[in-house]
């Protein structure tokens, strides 16, 4: 039996990173993070904050469509619901005179508890209906959650179509108002999601999730509430994509209903098929190709066709063509996603150099 | 233990189950045997919840559960394997029996997201009682990582076993637990199940066809055939019963 | 009393289109088990494949121009007043060769593409989960809609509408009706088409493949099915109606990108119907496009994007598998 996996105590055996290798890894990134200010440019600066906020919203849809088996093509409504939350909550704490160096301890987790309000909501369909009604509900609440946004009647509260400015978070008066101060917020952010709902998934609740998705009358027959959990993971689900939505606003320090329809939502589940869906590190590696994809494309724009018209005026369609490129492509190719190469590549590692593969 | 009071039902015209009455005594082993389409799974599936039947009750430790659903049947302690099984093929057999105890575990959402703390103290206890009790016992400590669909027919079966044996069951329910299985394979999991109820003292409900297994190990046995009981009694009793001969054998012209 | 008429027959028009629409969904969904997100980018395609060859190609310098202008045309043209219903059908006859290519040769182009869709990327799954290929068919919307980006770069045009446009008005309690000829004629179309399609999946041997197929591949396949044919059968049928309903479409608001938003709409009027039965379908299709009218009247046009969206959520809520759909009976 090959696998270099020999523990003595169940706790040892218990644990996430049973192989060196992984263990390197996962500290090695977070040494990274936490140098990343000190070295890197604005440029790279702007990039590493999308891709930290885009790893909070797809652990978001992870939860459910990975984990839970529930079909979601409507997060981005939930991501809206935190920008927009965090940014009126904001606005609502200064009229109430609360200290700037509180709010934001209010307003995230408002911000939070708002879209998990919402995802209950949204979320009572799948307890009569699974799959693709389901996908059709999430997709069409996403669609009314941006058409209200939109809407004139209530554009006093949401800045209709021309949006909102968010107040720069101030953190017991340290105030974040260059994006290197909310870069250390969005990487704080990024990493105690992936840890905590990491977390979940050692014990009965995440279990549950899974089995779920993998036989819900087998899960209910053994005890699982179908009725509980599903609506459990919608509201997790959304509340990470709220809180996605929340360190978005505070990075632009401005919200804009178009940024939060469609488009989104199929990026969040293009990163999650290309990263791996059910996996933790699904939502980390998905995420980084989804955000570097664009810069890539524009890279290889440039170098062939120089700063011309025409470069800019394909770029954005053929932006669109390699997102759903990537989804067609892992789908039929590797539909375990970078996580199933990466576990490869680790599996290798750990018994090189007696065997390979 | 559990009690079948006078159960009816029916899918539009077809009659499911006509009038099923029957008691199965604390501790012991009742079969329930029929020919193909005789109602033995759909019986199953009004005892664990899934279909609810027209008329009639079901009745575990004295309490009418006629009315509640799956899940909270779980939490009295009812536990079942499938016919076909149904095994989360997603994950390992340790992850698969570790769902069987649901009910039994306490964390809850917050300290699932913190983990360290009771989480950890209780899925570490978890552990070590799953591999004691149930792993062991079963024999299947050689594939506790395993994903199920690497398994062969036979050890998937037991797998459901341990299963739904996680669960400490005072009820165990198990629907042709040795269907498709060899004769070694038949005699390893007739073992079990008297292993378990000697040493658990569990009840348990067997459906199956194999009439020598079920000859062998069950206490009581009832018969259905075509919805409808036609006897019950002890395998000796069942065994020259002339309803039921008849049943599995034809009349005679 | 006369202005509720109006809305309604303008709701019946609209739902025809729906129904013509959600034809496709259905038909796909019914042969393969598998729901067509991006049903909506491929009609998108049809009305631009549309624009192209009924618009585009003979305006251009090598192509021939398509137009019947025989002298009396020309003459009657000159002497109809301006907006009679006589002008509306001179002026179509003038541009029926193009609109006939048009329409030819856009449910061609479209069902070439159902087919390229269909070999290189349902094909390849089949047997595999139906979550993989709703996933491929989500990929698609953003490869389709990218695709049409680059190839037609564009604003909104407007293309011939199918038939001729005579404004139609008449007075119903009173009150003046107000209908245009075309999009009644649409409805005609859009109904006869649908009640044909359904009629020939019912009654021929190509249908009862079609359903052997979705209640089992494997069996259907063992049982001499070509399932693969069965499958391409479906796209091509679903993409060559889309391409009609596309040519309607784009008549009737223009042509432009949001037609592809427009599936989802639609899908959420298949869901509500109950995704496996047409005349379900219809019957919400019908509803929605009367419930859409009612909207525009009574809150105004903004609304009117939303109905089918707040409707299917309502629906689902009550009726789990749609107003006729059929409930899986679940076997353990």
């Amino acid at each position: 039996m090959i696998n270099g996996n020999l523990k003595a105590t169940y706790a040892a055996d218990e644990r996430i990173n049973n192989n060196a290798y992984k263990t390197a890894f996962v500290w090695g990134f977070a040494a990274l993070a936490a140098l990343f200010p000190f070295v890197a440019n604005d440029y790279l600066i702007l990039i590493a904050c999308q891709y930290g906020i885009m790893v909070v919203a797809v652990v978001g849809v992870n939860v459910l469509t990975g984990y839970t088996g529930l079909i979601s093509l409507g997060h981005g409504g939930f991501v809206a619901i935190g920008a927009y939350g965090v940014t009126i909550i904001h606005a609502g704490l200064t009229a109430l005179s609360v200290p700037a160096g509180l709010q934001p301890f209010i307003a995230i987790p408002a911000a939070m508890a708002l879209a998990a309000g919402i995802g209950l909501l949204v979320g009572l369909p799948s307890l009569r209906v699974k799959g693709v009604y389901l996908a059709v509900a999430t997709l069409s609440a996403s669609f009314i959650i941006i058409f209200l946004i939109e809407l004139d009647a209530l554009a006093p509260f949401t800045g209709g179509k021309n949006g909102l400015t968010t107040a720069d978070p101030s953190f017991f008066g340290w105030v974040l108002d260059t994006q290197r101060e909310v870069y250390a917020l969005i990487a704080a952010c990024a990493f105690a999601t992936v840890l905590l709902v990491q977390n979940l998934f050692r014990t009965r609740v995440g279990r549950a999730f899974i089995a779920i998705r993998e036989r819900d009358y087998s899960a209910e027959i053994l005890g699982v509430s179908l009725l509980r959990y599903k609506l459990t993971s919608f509201a997790i689900s959304a509340a990470c994509c709220g809180l996605a939505g929340a360190l978005f606003a505070y990075f632009y320090a401005r919200v804009l209903p178009e940024q939060f329809e469609l488009l989104l939502s199929l990026q969040l589940v293009a990163a999650l098929v290309v990263g791996g869906m059910g996996r933790t590190m699904g939502p980390v590696f998905g995420a980084l190709v989804i955000v570097l994809a664009p810069e890539f494309l524009k890279l290889t724009l440039g170098a062939l066709m120089g700063s011309t018209v025409e470069a800019a005026q394909i770029r954005a369609p053929l932006q669109e063509i390699f997102f759903g490129a990537l989804i067609i492509g892992f789908i039929m190719f590797e539909p375990l996603g970078i996580a199933q190469i990466s576990d490869r590549v680790f599996r290798a590692l750990n018994r090189w150099p007696f065997a390979r593969g | 233990m559990l009690r079948v009071e006078d159960v009816h039902l029916s899918f539009g015209g077809v009659k499911a189950l006509q009038g099923v009455s029957f008691e199965a005594a604390k501790g012991e082993i009742t079969g329930v045997i029929g020919p193909n389409g005789a109602g033995k799974t759909s019986l199953f599936n009004v005892l664990s919840g899934f279909y609810t039947p027209s008329t009639g009750r079901v009745i575990v430790d004295g309490q009418d559960i006629s009315g509640l659903k799956p899940n909270a049947r779980a939490e009295l302690g009812m536990a079942r394997t499938f016919q076909n099984i149904a095994l989360f093929r997603g994950m390992s057999v340790l992850d698969n029996i570790k769902l069987g105890c649901h009910t039994r575990l306490n964390t809850n959402l917050w300290s699932a997201l913190r983990y360290f703390g009771s989480a950890q103290k209780e899925e570490l206890e978890l552990r070590a009682d799953l591999e004691e009790r149930i792993i062991d016992f079963l024999e299947i400590d050689h594939i506790r990582k395993a994903p199920i669909t690497a398994l062969p027919y036979g050890l998937q079966k037991r797998v459901e076993l341990a299963r739904a044996l996680a669960m400490q069951p005072k009820l165990l329910m198990l629907d042709e637990p040795v269907a498709g299985m060899n004769r070694e394979e038949t005699a390893d999991m007739a073992r079990f199940i008297l292993d378990v109820q000697e040493k658990f003292g569990t009840t348990v409900l067997l459906v199956e066809h194999d009439m020598h297994m079920v000859m062998d190990i069950c206490s009581r046995i009832v018969v259905l055939n075509f919805g409808q009981q036609i006897a019950q009694g002890t395998p000796d009793e069942i065994a020259n019963n002339s309803a039921v001969v008849d049943a599995y054998l034809g009349q005679a012209a | 009393m006369g202005q509720v008429f109006q809305f309604a027959i303008n709701g019946l028009m609209s739902g025809a289109i729906y129904a013509l629409i959600a034809l496709g969904i259905v038909a796909v969904y019914k042969a393969t088990r598998v729901v067509n997100f991006a049903h909506g980018y491929v009609i998108m395609m049809g009305a631009y494949f549309y624009y192209t060859f009924a618009v585009l190609l003979p305006a251009s310098d090598w192509f021939p121009d398509l137009t019947y202008a025989p002298d009396w045309l020309a003459t009657a043209k000159a002497e109809a007043p301006m907006f009679s219903p006589a002008a509306a059908y001179l002026s179509w006859l003038e541009n029926l060769p193009r609109i006939a290519f048009g329409l030819i040769a856009a449910i061609i182009a479209a069902s070439l593409l159902a087919r390229v869709i269909e070999r290189f990327f349902m094909r390849p799954l089949l047997g595999q989960s139906q979550f993989a290929m709703i996933m491929i068919t989500v990929g698609l919307i953003s490869v389709l809609s990218g695709v049409k980006s680059m190839i037609w770069t564009g604003d909104a045009a407007s293309v011939p509408y199918l038939a001729p446009n005579p404004a139609i008005r008449f007075e119903v309690f009173g009150s003046p009706v107000f209908i245009f000829g075309a999009n009644l004629a649409s409805m005609v179309i859009a109904i006869a088409i649908f009640g044909a399609i359904v009629l020939w999946l019912r009654r021929s041997a190509a249908g009862v493949a079609m359903r052997a197929a979705s209640e089992d591949q494997s069996t259907a396949y063992s049982m001499g099915i070509s399932v693969p044919q069965v499958f391409a059968r479906a796209w091509v049928l679903a993409a060559a109606t889309g391409a009609v309903a596309g040519a309607i479409l784009a008549a009737r608001d223009g042509i432009s990108p949001s037609l592809g938003l427009f599936g989802f709409s639609v899908l959420a009027i298949v869901l509500m119907g109950g995704l496996d039965s047409f005349v379900g379908v219809f019957i919400a299709a019908m509803c929605v496009g009367v419930l859409e009218a009612l909207v525009q009247w009574q809150l105004g046009g903004d609304w009117v994007e939303v109905t089918p969206y707040i409707a299917v959520l309502i629906v689902i809520l009550i009726r789990p598998h749609g107003l006729m759909g059929s409930e899986e009976v679940e076997r353990i």
